[in-house]
């Protein structure tokens, strides 16, 4: 068995809108670990929803994977390419919540508002396993009670407009590990959320990393939360990655000019108001109208020639510290 | 939920009295009184000032406009109605012949927008952009724009005179026929008298079901690895269902409003119809009774849609 439990391969996503298409993804590749989180970073829109909307075939109906394969490593079915299936066919729908579970950015609207926290949590449970309403009921309950949900035998009865926001992502949580899925994808979880429920709500996806062995796919932008929870680190901008590796590699010795800016540009809390701000110069650019060399060239702080030209390949710094820059690709390595 | 209902039900009381107070100064205000109606105007021509007034002490027409209303109020409250002027027969009987009549159609033609509508606009907004979709949203801007009247006209020409599958109107006696007779009376009548009803669920169930299914919670509900009927059904159609009921309710006058001119065209002996000839009679009691009726039945309805509407969406009992 190996390590790894998802492997995307050159992954291509596309969004069609108004006869144009978006390349929101542009061959991203990245590798999901048997028990350990993969955190994925990056600025609004550079694809890191849409990746993990890919690997659970959630996309919207004008979207689709238009190249690159999601395998996934099943211990007891052998290697199952997404890509492939159904979107709501049979198979697909097989994975998701039972080994595949997602975590919502907004826990106020994740819910559906018409039925019973309890409900909604058997529901995912009947789902994939055949036990009577009663037992799917007192599972929930447990659930409710293992996610730090006080007095969960009444909790399970009332309407999620009857819970705080963070206990309703604490229900979403708990729902979603009701199946004890081996892949937990988490779309900024906290965003939300206020801070002191943020490290609640981290502290419990890292006991259920530990204690079942569940690999966390967390999709944030904050670099706070990155440095206390990953084992590895995905830097996206623009549909691609350009740096990878283990979070002491990426956050230790940060080498594409991107990440090193974004690292820059935290305010350190405690320096006051008169600390130097290092915000990113410019926005992210439209992705209908995109650069022709690298995606990051227009806003680089280290830009050469080269960079207007030749979108870079990637490049092996450390054992697994993978960037994509000219700074560090030989000559004539670069492809268009 | 039950104190719930108690307090909707008794909610109703005072707006019902303050209508009637309202019906009975809207009469008031019409020129003439009572015996005017009843007697020939030459008769009442003929007679002194002082047997005029003694007719109207006789009637309690002297007292002020206060003590009458009460008066009148006290006498509806115990179920006393008056009679009609035009036959003598006690109002509350010929109330009591019609009504059936009426609330038995307004309930096929309810039964059959909100079912047919409902069902019809979720299926245009699962195939949205589908040619079922396009020719659902047409016949749906048909079906809101064409005036009821002739819509029913069209149909008589059509099915009745022409096709002769059902009968040109009228009702046949509840008590002789049995169910599968009487249904093909009632076909046409509810059908015309829903159709207005019908497109107008039919469009709204289809932008709130659009609405819906652009939820995240039917995201989340896709995340578990459900069917996509029941995505659609029990995720989707259970929540974009309470702004439809909710319309069914407030478009219900509409149907009480209609019934007056279906129970016309297809000769339905129920309370519109009996309203629109007493009008034509100047049959003050009936109307006046009639009109009460109506109000009690819109008032009974909003009541009813608020009721449905806390059973249905759980934010709803909140507001206690």
């Amino acid at each position: 068995m190996s390590d790894t439990i998802i492997t995307v391969k050159n992954l291509n996503t596309y969004f069609y809108t108004n006869q144009r298409c978006n390349r929101a993804l542009n061959g991203v590749s990245l590798e999901i670990k048997r028990g350990k989180t993969l955190c994925v970073v990056g600025e609004s829109g550079c694809g890191k929803s849409v990746t993990a909307s890919s690997i659970m075939q959630l996309l919207p109906k004008l979207c689709r994977i238009e190249q690159g394969e999601i395998i996934y490593h099943s211990e007891d079915r052998g290697d199952i390419a997404i890509q492939d299936l159904e979107r709501n066919g049979k198979v697909m729908r097989s994975l998701r919540g039972k080994d595949i579970a997602m975590i919502f950015q907004d826990p106020m609207t994740a819910l559906n508002p018409v039925y019973t926290i309890g409900w909604q949590i058997s529901e995912m449970i009947r789902a994939h396993e055949k036990i009577s309403k009663k037992e799917a009921r007192l599972r929930a309950i447990d659930l409710l009670k293992s996610m730090g949900i006080p007095n969960p035998e009444k909790r399970v009865d009332e309407y999620p407009h009857q819970f705080s926001g963070g206990m309703r992502q604490r229900a979403m949580i708990a729902m979603a590990m009701s199946c004890n899925p081996k892949v937990l994808i988490a779309d900024e979880p906290t965003t939300a959320l206020d801070v002191t429920v943020q490290a609640q709500i981290f502290k419990l996806m890292d006991e259920l990393k530990e204690n079942y062995n569940t690999a966390i796919m967390l999709i944030t932008h904050d670099m706070g939360v990155v440095c206390e929870l990953a084992d590895d680190v995905v830097v996206m901008y623009m549909g691609n990655i350009i740096e990878s590796g283990s979070a002491q590699e990426l956050l230790g010795n940060p080498q594409h000019p991107y990440t090193q800016a974004l690292l820059k540009s935290i305010p350190m809390l405690g320096k006051g108001a008169n600390q130097n701000l290092n915000p990113i110069k410019g926005s992210t650019p439209d992705p209908l109208n995109r650069t022709k060399g690298c995606q990051f060239a227009p806003r680089c702080d280290k830009r050469t020639e080269k960079c207007d030209e030749i979108m870079p390949e990637e490049q092996l710094v450390g054992k697994t510290h993978m960037v994509r820059c000219n700074l560090f690709c030989s000559d004539m390595k670069g492809v268009n | 939920m039950f104190k719930y209902i108690i307090k909707k039900i008794i909610g109703m009381i005072p707006m019902l009295i303050i209508i009637t107070f309202l019906i009975y100064l809207l009469l008031e205000m019409t020129p003439g009184d009572a015996v005017s109606r009843m007697m020939d105007p030459e008769a009442i021509a003929r007679l002194s000032e002082q047997e005029l007034t003694a007719i109207r002490e006789l009637y309690g027409l002297n007292d002020p406009f206060i003590i009458r209303y009460f008066k009148w109020l006290f006498q509806i409250m115990q179920g006393n109605f008056g009679t009609s002027i035009t036959s003598g027969v006690p109002v509350s009987t010929i109330i009591g012949r019609a009504l059936p009549a009426t609330i038995e159609l307004a309930i096929a033609a309810l039964f059959i927008s909100t079912f047919l509508g409902s069902v019809l606009g979720v299926l245009g907004a699962i195939r949205k952009g589908t040619m079922t979709d396009n020719l659902l949203t047409f016949a749906g801007m048909i079906g809101v724009s064409i005036p009821q009247f002739f819509f029913g006209m069209v149909c008589i020409l059509i099915f009745s005179l022409n096709l002769e599958w059902l009968p040109v109107g009228g009702r046949t006696d509840p008590s002789v026929v049995n169910f599968f007779d009487r249904i093909q009376y009632l076909v046409l009548p509810s059908l015309v008298l829903g159709i207005t009803m019908t497109a107008g669920v039919m469009r709204y169930a289809r932008s709130s079901m659009l609405d819906t299914m652009n939820k995240e919670y039917i995201r989340t509900a896709r995340s578990k690895g459900i069917p996509e009927w029941r995505v659609n059904l029990v995720h989707g159609f259970r929540v974009s269902l309470t702004p439809v009921i909710v319309l069914v309710g407030f478009r219900l006058p509409t149907l009480i409003a209609g019934s007056v001119v279906i129970e016309s065209i297809f000769q339905w002996p129920g309370i519109g119809n009996t309203f629109s000839s007493a009008i034509r009679a100047s049959n003050y009691n009936l109307v006046m009774m009639i009109a009460l009726i109506f109000v009690f039945m819109v008032l009974f309805a909003s009541t009813f849609v608020d009721i449905i509407t806390a059973l249905l969406d759980p934010r709803v009992k909140l507001e206690k």
